[in-house]
């Protein structure tokens, strides 16, 4: 099965938003009663009902102002956190095609995934115990059809395609416009890519993980502590099993009153 | 647009100005990128404000609102003095050489004004072209005579330096050097450029003259008829372009015609006074057809009334007076228009001075608005609109109608493709088409007319209106309509090769060379003729293979005129037809078949056989237009309300502006138009008052008026609240944090409209000769009905228009700010 | 008294026994459950209670029970748990359990070992119950992520260290000293049994009955 990878071109973003209403059009989320931010950006942050924001970020460098407009949704990672963090099997699945997709059927809404996730992505609703986040419209992509969000995009900055293709896209067009790729981690891939637009990284906008990984603390809750809970109650219960072997259990011995008084 | 918007990736470099293309055309950015990346041309945004556009753009560069003419002049010198000018196109293709009569003035010599100022208005009777004896303008083909209208125009913007230019914009003089070096930089014949403009250029007291500076320039560099290049106006609606061809306008009949004056008693008298001639046979002069596409547009609408008698029943302006929609609230308001139909319109929130068109609506008998839902112009008698509704009198019928999917029907965009689109779904409970509601309207009052009489019953009585059974109307007639068709049998003989071709009544007329003036065709729009054959209707096209391999994709859809997808196309080739772009041609002249390829030639002629400004009476571009009521070329004034002095001249502001504030003043008006009407006028105390520079506009996620988009869940979420943008040097001194609410009062309106502050470094203050103007900027979009509503913003702005076409001044005018 | 009844030594009252076991059903179930919630392979687990939704709920529900117990347990014996100087003799003598040793400090009511599992229980049980709460209750809204990550794996991480706690406890109350089950159950153990692992607390009581 072949992977794929969304690539977000930000030089090519103008922010229209269109996207982030296509998302919600095809996954027929609820409009959310809104209020003023103080910018454009609207709703304020991802959400259970908003799988999709541009985030605008007004930033001065070199004394230059820059208005960067930023698609902000899953990042589909290769090593998904979320997927091993969560306890519920089949609620947060990695497909083949490199898209982690969510099953509110199975989801049991204990927020494992959006403490693990390294982007802040995943999302709960209090009130259904649910998660929800982009899905890489996994329902389109199997269907040969684009995500919802690119088909939407009308500058060309979301395209979707094969994983390779996509790469070599991205460095291609990092290199024509002297920018970068974001995440360019080959220990950390993801199947969302971005390219920044020079003098741009991706610390200086908000809501990124300029060097995402696993969380050290997914690894030892997942890597140690989860076996050794078992290997802990095993060994325990083996060196038990020895100690009635070879020491017997501690016999009280009946003596008569010995000196106590 | 001169060109269409794929067209726009060909172009080398992409100049918006005066738009904000980004947010208000998302798709042209398809086109902007697709250049970028493909061509490695460079994209400008020339803005007051940082926009979504100048974000994404490579150059930004800032102007104070209104000075547009101030920067593109400084181009035009820039350009000039570093021989960054397309001399040969100039010469050979513009009026460049053109003598004017000696006794012309400019505001070089007259301290801002032309020769014949008097009243207000000009007497244009010296700025005329020297003529030989045929009435050919003289030329001269060097561009030396001091009355050349090269020499003219270098003469009148030789004022227009950097220096000064960067003092009057409140921009850095280094920066717009830069711009204009980038910009002037496609003046090589195989470069091209385009600008793109919108609301921002034409909104201004000199918004004509605006988009003619950039007209001019485009003529200089040698950018118009070319791929990649051309004027391009971008169209604020899906079909606003079709709603202009259709003439939606009181000063144009369908297909540009003018509209008729009560001087003009006889069809006779106003053809002689439409119909240009010219007698240089190399000029194609195609409005000398004026005739053909008048009477059959008569006949079209009155088809079985002769074309003299048929002149009469089209109503007549006023010479003189004007009926744009800024007088139409004042004849509103002193009882003179008594029914209004508003149709897909909300005049309550768009208007300038709303506030006193809301007012003006209470005086009406009735008022019929057709729309998707209920707006404020159709609640402008509720409580949410702050009126009681016991004391409004008028009665308001709201009729539902059916959407854009909900119908069938034509939509022309701004690269003037008009393109079929089909009911998708039907229209909700009783809501129907525009076409079903005025066939209803139209068979009824033939009814009442023809039961009870009236008036002049005849034009309504004999109107013609054959688009199928009232109750089930076909937009697929009136398209049919439109294109034209023979009324009687015709044969028509080529007057070059002497064929003859037959044509039996009801055939579609196949283009508009073969309309006639004797009453046999008809055409209710000669632009449109050739968009339906008898076999097909072409606008249904949906061909996405590109025959000519240039990108203009002949198949798909159709585009007026006969299909020709770049205007003026004549211009991109030299005089033996060989494309001045090679990598990029629109046309090349086959010297083997003698015929011209590639895209539909501006008319069949041979290279060099007619000049290929085949609009203009005598073929060449206009650098010179005597057609303007405000001067033949642009000059720099300032907008009606502004802090700044005119530093160009000593003209403040355009000197033949209908100034309503002033009619207000001499009472002339009616008592509630005057309210409304009053300006902040440069160095009054009123001024004092209203520090503030204020532009209003528009964001990608609402549509207009908000109408449709407040409505809307989806897009309510997005923009919920009215805002402004205000600098973060104004936020500080005025004490207003962001996301505050804050009250913007201008002299129209002193008890203010509320609305949330956004404090953005996008904004930054104008410094002008050591003094700081500030600048703030709000949306349009909000009113008292939808989702989400907020404070009407169009109750702050001017009432005041440009010269020629009196829109409204929207862009540039005085406010107060404070924290509400 | 019976002969029987003679011979023993009433050492915990109903309220502990009570105490204890509510405790020690609502930790195992909670054990099990999260056994069932951190191992796919156990699905079985979460398929026997109605699935994994239910699963959390009645992990939270015994989880809340638990908590309690705990909280109420800590104040009951918590001053029989105050560790004393001879505790470190015993500790480094292992009370006995592991070589032979013959002056094995005189214990009171609770030897080291099981002072040290008392408050072993008690700071993984707070740390398995603030941590729990937190991640039923937390707002993703209002909480730094990296707090959130902390909890998750604390949560984990004192399950690893209570878990084995806990067999070594059921080892040595039931198999590994025999006749020690009934203190929890009847609430009595013979006199012999009393000699044995708490002389001085029996010599106390003894004292106490005169």
């Amino acid at each position: 099965m072949a992977e794929y990878i969304k690539l977000i071109d930000i030089s090519k973003c103008t922010g229209c938003r269109g996207c982030q209403v296509a998302c919600k059009n095809w996954n027929s989320l609820p409009a959310e009663k809104t209020t003023f931010t103080g910018s454009l950006q609207n709703p304020k942050d991802l959400s259970y009902n908003t799988w999709t924001l541009i985030r605008f970020d007004e930033i001065v460098k070199d004394g230059k102002l820059r208005w960067i407009m930023r698609h902000d949704a899953c990042m589909h990672c290769d090593w998904p956190a979320c997927v091993k963090a969560c306890p519920s099997p089949g609620a947060l699945t990695k497909t083949d095609e490199g898209a982690v997709v969510h099953n509110t059927t199975y989801c049991i809404g204990c927020k494992a995934c959006i403490a693990a996730c390294p982007f802040d992505i995943p999302r709960n609703d209090p009130a259904l115990e649910k998660m929800a986040k982009c899905s890489l419209c996994y329902d389109r992509i199997t269907e040969g059809k684009l995500p919802a969000c690119v088909t939407a995009c009308n500058t060309g900055s979301l395209t979707f395609g094969l994983k390779e293709d996509m790469v070599e896209k991205a460095h291609k067009r990092a290199e024509a416009i002297g920018g970068t790729v974001y995440p360019n981690n080959p220990k950390y891939q993801t199947h969302v890519l971005y390219v920044l637009p020079a003098g741009i990284t991706a610390a200086d906008l908000s809501h990124t993980n300029p060097n995402p990984s696993m969380p050290l603390s997914v690894l030892l809750w997942k890597n140690l502590f989860k076996p050794f809970t078992l290997i802990g109650i095993g060994a325990v219960a083996g060196g038990a099993f020895l100690h009635y072997l070879t020491k017997g259990p501690h016999k009280v011995h009946e003596k008569k009153e010995e000196g106590g008084e | 647009m001169t060109n269409s918007w794929n067209d726009i990736q060909y172009s080398d470099c992409i100049m918006i100005m005066g738009s904000n293309a980004a947010e208000n055309h998302p798709i042209s950015f398809k086109w902007v990128n697709e250049s970028r990346v493909k061509r490695g041309a460079k994209l400008i945004s020339v803005d007051p404000r940082f926009t979504r556009t100048s974000a994404t753009a490579d150059h930004y560069v800032r102007l104070r609102s209104g000075t547009d003419i101030a920067f593109m002049g400084g181009m035009i010198n820039w350009a000039i003095e570093n021989n960054r000018i397309n001399i040969d196109y100039v010469r050979d293709y513009t009026d460049a050489a053109y003598l004017v009569n000696p006794d012309f003035k400019g505001p070089i010599d007259l301290d801002g004004v032309f020769s014949g100022l008097k009243d207000g208005k000009y007497d244009k009777s010296t700025w005329n072209y020297q003529v030989d004896e045929n009435g050919i303008p003289k030329q001269d083909p060097t561009l030396q005579d001091p009355n050349c209208v090269f020499q003219l125009l270098k003469r009148h913007y030789s004022r227009y330096n950097l220096k000064l230019v960067s003092t009057i914009c409140g921009g850095d003089p280094k920066e717009y050097e830069q711009v204009y070096d980038v910009y002037t930089s496609t003046y090589k014949p195989d470069k091209s450029g385009v600008i793109m403009y919108a609301m921002g250029t034409t909104q201004h007291t000199y918004g004509s003259q605006n988009v003619r500076i950039f007209a001019m320039m485009q003529l200089l560099l040698g950018n118009i008829g070319v791929m990649g290049g051309g004027v391009a106006a971008l169209r604020g609606e899906s079909n606003v372009q079709g709603s202009t061809d259709h003439a939606a306008l009181f000063h144009i009949l369908p297909g540009y015609l003018k509209a008729p004056n009560a001087s003009q008693q006889s069809l006779q008298k106003y053809l002689e006074d439409t119909t240009p001639k010219s007698n240089d046979p190399k000029s194609a002069n195609w409005w000398g057809n004026t005739p053909k596409y008048a009477v059959s547009l008569l006949k079209a609408w009155w088809q079985d009334v002769p074309q003299d008698q048929a002149y009469m029943y089209l109503p007549k302006n006023q010479d003189g007076v004007n009926y744009s929609i800024i007088p139409l609230y004042g004849a509103m308001a002193s009882g003179k228009i008594k029914g209004l139909f508003c149709w897909g319109m909300n005049p309550a929130v768009s208007t300038p001075s709303s506030r006193m068109v809301r007012r003006a609506l209470t005086k009406l008998d009735w008022l019929v608005a057709a729309d998707l839902w209920e707006t404020e112009t159709s609640a402008f008698w509720q409580k949410e609109a702050g009126v009681n509704p016991a004391d409004i009198k008028t009665e308001v019928f709201l009729l539902p109608a059916a959407s854009s999917v909900e119908k069938e029907g034509s939509v022309a965009n701004s690269g003037r493709w008009a393109q079929w689109r089909y009911k998708a779904v039907d229209a909700p409970g009783h809501a129907e088409d525009d076409l079903w509601i005025m066939t209803q309207i139209v068979t009824r009052l033939k009814a009442l007319y023809a039961k009870e009489g009236g008036a002049f019953p005849d034009p309504i009585l004999n109107l013609t209106w054959k688009f199928g059974k009232p109750n089930k109307p076909s937009s697929r007639e009136v398209a049919k309509e439109i294109n034209g068709y023979f009324i009687v049998d015709k044969e028509i003989v080529n007057a070059a090769t002497g064929e003859v071709t037959k044509f039996k009544a009801g055939d579609m007329v196949p283009g508009f060379a073969l309309l006639q003036d004797d009453g046999s065709t008809c055409s209710g729009n000669w632009l449109y003729c050739n968009s339906v054959s008898n076999t097909e209707n072409k606008m249904m096209k949906r061909d996405p293979s590109d025959p000519t391999g240039l990108g203009f994709y002949h198949n798909w859809s159709w585009c007026w005129p006969v299909n020709r997808r770049v205007l003026y196309n004549r211009a991109s080739v030299d005089s033996q037809g060989k494309p001045f772009a090679p990598d990029k041609p629109v046309i090349w002249w086959d010297g083997f078949t003698k015929s011209w390829k590639g895209d539909v030639p501006d008319g069949p002629w041979p290279p060099d056989a007619k000049y290929p400004f085949i609009m203009i009476p005598h073929g060449h571009g206009q650098l010179y237009a005597v057609g303007m009521a405000d001067g033949p070329f642009p000059e720099h004034y300032e907008p009606l309300e502004t802090q700044v002095q005119n530093f160009m001249s000593s003209q403040q502001v355009s000197p033949v502006l209908t100034r309503w504030d002033k009619k207000a003043k001499e009472e002339t008006c009616d008592p509630l138009i005057a309210e409304g009407c009053i300006a902040a006028i440069y160095g009054t105390e009123d001024s004092k008052d209203y520090p503030i520079i204020c532009s209003t506009y528009r964001v990608t996620e609402h549509w207009q008026t908000g109408q449709m988009t407040r409505w809307l869940p989806w897009l309510a979420e997005l923009v919920p609240h009215q805002f402004v943008e205000i600098s973060e040097e104004l936020a500080r001194e005025k004490g207003i944090i962001n996301g505050q609410k804050v009250r913007i009062t201008s002299i129209r309106n002193i008890e203010g409209v509320e609305a949330y502050a956004m404090v953005t470094p996008r904004l930054k203050p104008f410094v002008i000769k050591d003094k700081t103007y500030h600048m703030v900027g709000t949306t349009w979009h909000f009113g008292y009905k939808g989702l989400v509503t907020g404070g009407i913003m169009n109750d702050l702005t001017p009432f005041i228009g440009d010269p020629n076409t009196m829109i409204p001044e929207y862009k540039a005018f005085l406010v107060n700010i404070e924290k509400a | 008294m019976s002969a029987h009844e003679e011979n023993m030594v009433r050492i915990t009252d109903v309220e502990e026994r009570v105490v204890h076991w509510v405790l020690a059903a609502s930790c195992i179930f909670c054990v099990i459950t999260g056994l069932g919630l951190m191992f796919h392979a156990w699905s079985i687990i979460p398929t026997m209670l109605g699935g994994y939704y239910a699963t959390k709920l009645m992990h939270i529900y015994s989880g809340v029970v638990f908590g309690g117990m705990l909280v109420y347990s800590y104040y009951m014996w918590k001053k029989d748990c105050e560790f004393e100087e001879s505790d470190l003799q015993w500790v480094l003598k292992a009370g006995g359990y592991l070589w032979p040793v013959k002056d094995l400090p005189p214990v009171y009511k609770y030897n080291a070992g099981q002072k040290a599992f008392f408050w072993c229980l008690i700071a993984c049980g707070i740390i398995i119950l603030v941590t729990g709460l937190f991640m039923w209750l937390w707002n993703p809204v209002m909480v730094p992520v990296v707090l959130a990550r902390i909890m998750y794996m604390l949560h984990a991480g004192a399950v690893v260290v209570l878990a084995a706690f806990i067999m070594i406890h059921i080892y040595l109350g039931t198999a590994g000293n025999p006749g020690t089950v009934s203190a929890m159950i009847t609430g009595y153990v013979s006199k012999a049994w009393c000699q044995t692992h708490c002389p001085r607390w029996y010599a106390d009581r003894n004292k106490k009955a005169e």
